[in-house]
C-alpha cells in the first residue's frame, strides 16, 4: 500500500497536551490522509482519546486542559485563538463512544445541528438534510415512519447510527470516532463497519478503537499510542502482518505488560 | 520471537504445543528420510514395511497441527508474530508431510531393485540423498534457531539438489542406454531420484516459510534452479 | 461451628434485622397516624358552625331609613334596635340581665348578619323572615358537644337560663348546623366563632409568590453560572461551601437578618407579605440551589459533548440541552425548597407577622399573618373554640404542603427524561 498518494487532510506537529501537571500526548506527530480511515490504538489512558479531541479542540471544554503544539486541517491552524471552535466543530464532527442521542425526536436529533448553523431556510429544506443525513448512517428505512419518536427509544446500534448521522447534518468533513462500536452487539457493530467503509469515500474518518480486528477491518492507516507518545504510524497491512517495532508487536500480540 | 510471552497463559501454552508438535514431525521426516536413503542405499528390503508403517505417524502429527492451527486461528485471531508462525507453520508441516510421502514413496520403490544394485548407478544419488539430509537437517535447526540466515543458505542451495539431481538422471540414462533390459531397474532408479528432487524443492518451501514467518516479507527474486535434464 | 449453623445464624440474624426495621416503620406510623388522628378530630369540627334561626321583623320604621329605599340607604342604616328586638323575642327575659344572656347566645355580628341578609334580599322588607344567624362560641361548642353540661353553674360560661332557651330552641329544631364559610373567608377575630384563615392563607400566599418570584431566578441563575461556566477555583469552591453552609443556617437568623436590615434599615413596612417574602427567599436561595445544582449535575456529559460536537457554543449546549434536562429536578427542588419556607414560623414571627391582623389583606404590602404563625397564635389561646380552628389550620397547612409535594413528584416523574 503506497501512503504518499493521497493528499494530507490534518497534520500534528510536535502536539503536547497536559492535564493540569500531567502530561497527557507527548510531541504528537501524526498525518492523517483525506478520505481514508486512520485507527488510533493502543491501551486505555494512552492518550488516543485525547488526540482525536483535538482535532475538534473537545479539549478546550476542559479547564485544566493545555494544549500546546500545532494542527493542522487542510494546511490551516487550528489552535489558534482566533479560530472559531464552533465553525470548526462544523468541519470536524465526532462521535463518541456511547450512544448520546437528546432526548428529543428522531427528527429533533438531526435538525438540531442545521438549526444552530442556520442551514436550512425553511421546513422542506430541513426534511431533506434530515432525510439526506439518516441516508447517509443507513437508517432512513428504519426510521422513515417514526421520525417523531425519542431517538431514545431506538437499538443501541440504531441509535449510534443516529448519532452519526447527526454529525453527517452538518456536512462535515472530518469524522472523529472515539470507540464507536465498543457498546454495541457484533450485528450493529458490522453495520457501523459497513457504513465507515461507505463514509470513506466521502470523509476522513480518524477513528480510535480497543479492537485491532476492527482496525484491521476498517481502517487503511493505524497509529499505535503508548504512554502519550505515537510509537508507530504505518499502513494497517503492515502494522498487523508486521509491525516494525516491538512495542507495536507485544501489543498486538497481546504480549503487553 | 519476544522477550515477554502472551498476557494469556493458555494462548503462549497453544503455541508452545504447536511449535513442540512441529519439532517432532521434523525429527520424524528427517529420520525417515534418512531410513529411506539407507534402504536404496543398501537395498535393504526389510526395513520398507517399517518405513511405510511409520509414515502413519506424521500423517497423524499433521492432521494434530492442522487442528491446532485452526483452534488457534478462531480463538486468538492471532496478529503479526503470532499470525506468522501460525500461518508459516502449517506451510511448513504440508512440507514436513509431503517430504514423508516421498521418502515412503522412495522406500516403496526398493522393494522391486535388485539387491546387487551396481555402485557407478548410485554415486550420485548417494551425494544427492545426503545433500538433501543435510538440507532438511539445516531446515530444522533453522527453524529451532529461528535464523534467516541459514535459511537464505537452504533456499540458495537447492541449486545444488537440481544439479545433483541432473547428475544422477544423466547417471541412470547412461546405464540405460548400456542394455535395454535394466528398463525396470532404471525408471525405478529415476522415480527415486525424482522424488528425492522434489523433497529437496519441500526444503526450499520451508526456508521459505522460514524465512517469511522471521522476517514477515517473502523471499525475493526467482527460485534458483539447476540446468534442465539434458536429453 | 459448623457451617449449617452459621448459616442458620446469619438467617436469624438477617431475621432480626427485618423484624427491627419493621417495628420502626411501624412505631412510625402509629406516630403519623396519631397525630393526624388527633389533628382530624379537634379539626373536623371546625369546618361547621351553629346557627339559631331566628324570625326576624324587617320593621322599616325601627330602622329610620331616608327613602328611597336602595342598597345604599339599607347599609348605612342602623339596624341594632331591630336585631335585638328579634333576638329578644326567642325566649321570655324576666330582666335586663336575662336579656344580656340572651344576646350572648349569638355571636357579636348578629346585626350585621341581619343587615347582610336584607340587603341581599330587599323585597323582605316589612316582613317577618326566618334568619339563621350565628351561634356564639359557647353554644357552638355546647352543640358539638364539647361543652361540659354537668358541671355546677358558676364554673360553667354557659348559665342554667341560657341553657334552658339553647333546650327549648333544639326542641323546635331552631339549631342546626352548617358549613363554616368563614373559616376561610373571614380574617382573625377575638371571637373564635368569626375567626377564619382567610387573613392568614392571603398572607402565606403573598409571601410564597414574593418568595418565588425572588429565590428561582436567582436561584436557577446562580446555579447554572456555577455549575457549567464558572471556573473552578478556590473563590468558586469558597461560594459553594458557604451556599452549603447557609442552607443549614436556622431560620431564625434569616428573621434577625430581616428584623435588622429590611425593617430597621430599609424600613419596609411591618408585618406583611413582602418583608416576609424577602426574608424566606434569602433563607430558601440556598436550599434551591443545591437541589438545582444537583440535577444540573445530572445531565450527563455525554449530552453536553453531543451538543458542542455539532458545533453548538457553551451558551447554547446549556440552555438547549442541560437546562431543559434538569428542569424537572430543578422544579421539584423549588417547589419542595417553597413548601419548607411555607411552614416557617420562626423568622415571619421576629419580622412581626405575629400581630393580631382582622382584615384580609389585598397586597403584599399591607399587614397579614401567615398559616404557621396563625397556629402559633392560635394555640396560645384558652377558648375551645380555637383549639379546633388550630387544629383546622395545621390541616390545611399540611393539606398544601402534601399538595405541594405531589406537585414536584409529578413534575418529575412527567417531565425526566430517559437518557441512557
Amino acid at each position: 500500500m503506497e501512503l504518499n498518494n493521497s493528499k494530507i487532510k490534518i497534520k500534528a506537529k510536535n502536539l503536547n497536551v497536559f492535564y493540569g501537571k500531567k502530561q497527557a500526548l507527548f510531541d504528537i506527530n501524526l498525518d492523517i490522509n483525506q478520505k481514508e480511515v486512520t485507527a488510533l490504538i493502543g491501551p486505555s489512558g494512552c492518550g488516543k482519546s485525547t488526540f482525536i479531541r483535538c482535532i475538534n479542540r473537545m479539549n478546550d471544554v476542559i479547564d485544566i486542559c493545555k494544549v500546546e503544539g500545532s494542527v493542522e486541517i487542510d494546511g490551516a491552524e487550528i489552535n489558534e485563538k482566533n479560530v472559531d471552535v464552533v465553525t470548526l466543530r462544523e468541519k470536524v464532527g465526532m462521535v463518541f463512544q456511547k450512544p448520546n442521542p437528546f432526548p428529543k425526536s428522531i427528527y429533533d436529533n438531526i435538525a438540531y445541528g442545521p438549526i444552530i448553523h442556520g442551514a436550512a431556510e425553511n421546513k422542506d429544506q430541513m426534511d431533506n438534510i434530515v432525510e439526506t443525513s439518516l441516508k447517509k448512517a443507513a437508517l432512513w428505512d428504519e426510521v422513515k415512519d417514526r421520525l417523531n419518536e425519542p431517538g431514545t427509544s431506538l437499538s443501541g446500534g440504531q441509535q449510534q447510527r443516529l448519532c452519526i448521522a447527526r454529525a453527517l447534518s452538518v456536512n462535515p468533513e472530518v469524522i472523529l470516532m472515539d470507540e464507536p462500536c465498543s457498546a454495541l452487539d457484533p450485528i450493529a457493530t458490522a453495520k457501523i463497519e459497513e457504513l465507515i467503509d461507505d463514509l470513506k469515500k466521502s470523509y476522513t474518518i480518524v477513528i480510535v478503537t480497543h479492537s485491532m480486528a476492527q482496525a484491521v477491518r476498517v481502517s487503511q492507516k493505524t497509529g499505535f499510542f503508548h504512554l502519550g507518545k505515537i510509537i508507530e504510524v504505518d499502513s494497517t497491512e503492515k502494522i498487523f502482518k508486521n509491525p516494525a517495532n516491538k512495542m507495536t508487536q507485544d501489543y498486538i500480540t497481546g504480549r503487553f505488560g | 520471537m519476544s522477550g515477554t510471552g502472551h498476557t494469556v497463559k493458555s494462548y503462549e501454552e497453544e503455541m508452545q504445543s504447536l511449535n513442540d508438535n512441529l519439532v517432532m514431525m521434523g525429527s520424524l521426516t528427517e529420520s525417515q528420510m534418512a531410513d529411506a536413503m539407507a534402504a536404496v542405499i543398501k537395498v535393504d528390503k526389510d526395513s520398507v514395511d517399517k518405513i511405510v508403517k511409520n509414515d502413519g505417524k506424521i500423517n497423524e502429527l499433521r492432521s494434530v497441527i492442522d487442528n491446532q492451527i485452526t483452534t488457534v486461528l478462531v480463538k486468538r485471531a492471532p496478529m503479526a508474530v503470532d499470525l506468522r508462525i501460525t500461518i508459516s507453520t502449517m506451510k511448513i508441516s504440508h512440507d514436513l508431510e509431503r517430504i514423508g510421502d516421498l521418502a515412503k514413496s522412495v522406500a516403496k520403490k526398493v522393494k522391486p531393485l535388485p539387491v546387487d544394485l551396481p555402485d557407478e548407478l548410485i554415486g550420485s544419488l548417494r551425494r544427492l540423498g545426503d545433500l538433501v539430509q543435510k538440507q532438511l537437517k539445516d531446515a530444522l535447526d533453522a527453524y529451532l534457531n529461528k535464523s534467516k540466515d541459514k535459511a537464505i543458505e537452504i533456499w540458495k542451495k537447492d541449486e545444488q539438489v537440481d544439479d545433483l539431481t541432473n547428475l544422477a538422471m544423466n547417471e541412470v540414462a547412461t546405464y540405460l542406454q548400456k542394455d535395454k533390459k535394466n528398463l525396470e531397474m532404471a525408471t525405478h532408479l529415476l522415480f527415486v531420484t525424482k522424488n528425492i528432487e522434489r523433497a529437496g524443492d519441500h526444503i526450499t518451501n520451508i526456508a521459505e516459510s522460514l524465512y517469511y514467518l522471521i522476517e514477515g516479507e517473502y523471499l525475493e527474486g526467482a527460485r534458483p534452479k539447476g540446468k534442465p535434464i539434458e536429453s | 461451628m459448623t457451617k449449617e449453623q452459621r448459616l442458620k445464624k446469619r438467617y436469624r440474624a438477617e431475621k432480626r434485622f427485618k423484624m427491627y426495621g419493621l417495628i420502626s416503620v411501624s412505631l412510625a406510623v402509629i406516630f403519623v397516624l396519631i397525630l393526624v388522628q388527633n389533628i382530624f378530630s379537634k379539626g373536623s369540627s371546625a369546618f361547621s358552625r351553629t346557627m339559631i334561626e331566628v324570625e326576624v321583623n324587617y320593621d322599616s320604621s325601627l330602622l329610620e331609613l331616608d327613602s328611597p329605599i336602595n342598597q345604599n340607604s339599607l347599609k348605612d342604616a342602623d339596624f341594632y334596635d331591630l336585631a335585638v328586638e328579634s333576638l329578644l323575642k326567642i325566649y321570655p327575659a324576666k330582666d335586663s340581665k336575662e336579656e344580656r344572656q340572651i344576646l350572648r347566645l349569638f355571636s357579636p355580628d348578629y346585626e350585621f348578619e341581619i343587615k347582610d341578609f336584607l340587603i341581599k334580599n330587599p323585597n323582605k322588607i316589612d316582613q317577618v323572615v326566618p334568619v339563621k344567624i350565628t351561634a356564639s362560641d359557647d353554644i357552638d361548642q355546647l352543640n358539638k358537644g364539647n361543652f361540659p353540661r354537668d358541671l355546677p353553674e358558676d364554673r360553667r360560661r354557659v348559665s342554667n337560663y341560657q341553657l334552658n332557651i339553647y333546650d327549648n330552641l333544639v326542641e323546635k329544631e331552631k339549631i342546626n348546623k352548617k358549613f363554616n364559610n368563614y373559616l376561610f373567608t373571614k380574617g382573625d377575630s377575638r371571637d373564635p366563632e368569626l375567626a377564619g384563615i382567610g387573613g392568614s392563607l392571603m398572607g402565606s400566599f403573598f409571601t410564597i409568590i414574593i418568595c418565588l418570584i425572588l429565590s428561582f431566578p436567582i436561584a436557577i441563575m446562580a446555579s447554572i453560572y456555577l455549575e457549567e461556566f464558572a471556573p473552578k477555583n478556590k473563590i468558586t469552591d469558597f461560594i459553594e461551601i458557604n451556599i452549603n453552609n447557609l442552607a443549614a443556617v436556622p431560620s431564625i437568623v434569616y428573621g434577625l437578618l430581616g428584623l435588622g436590615i429590611l425593617l430597621s434599615v430599609m424600613e419596609f413596612p411591618r408585618s406583611t407579605p413582602l418583608v416576609a417574602g424577602i426574608t424566606l427567599s434569602l433563607m430558601t436561595l440556598p436550599r434551591i440551589i443545591i437541589p438545582c445544582r444537583a440535577s444540573l449535575k445530572a445531565v450527563p456529559p455525554s449530552i453536553r459533548e453531543a451538543a458542542l460536537s455539532v458545533g453548538a457554543s457553551k451558551f447554547q449546549t446549556v440552555f438547549h440541552h442541560v437546562v431543559p434536562l434538569a428542569m424537572p429536578g430543578t422544579l421539584s427542588g423549588t417547589i419542595i425548597g417553597l413548601a419548607q419556607a411555607l411552614g416557617e414560623t420562626a423568622p415571619l414571627i421576629l419580622i412581626g407577622m405575629v400581630a393580631f391582623v382582622v382584615d384580609i389583606p389585598s397586597s403584599p404590602v399591607d399587614p397579614s399573618a401567615s398559616l404557621p404563625v396563625q397556629v402559633y397564635l392560635w394555640s396560645e389561646q384558652a377558648e375551645r373554640g380555637f383549639v379546633e380552628k388550630t387544629s383546622a389550620t395545621i390541616m390545611m397547612l399540611l393539606g398544601f404542603l402534601i399538595v405541594m409535594n405531589f406537585i414536584a413528584v409529578y413534575l418529575r416523574q412527567k417531565f425526566e427524561k430517559k437518557w441512557n
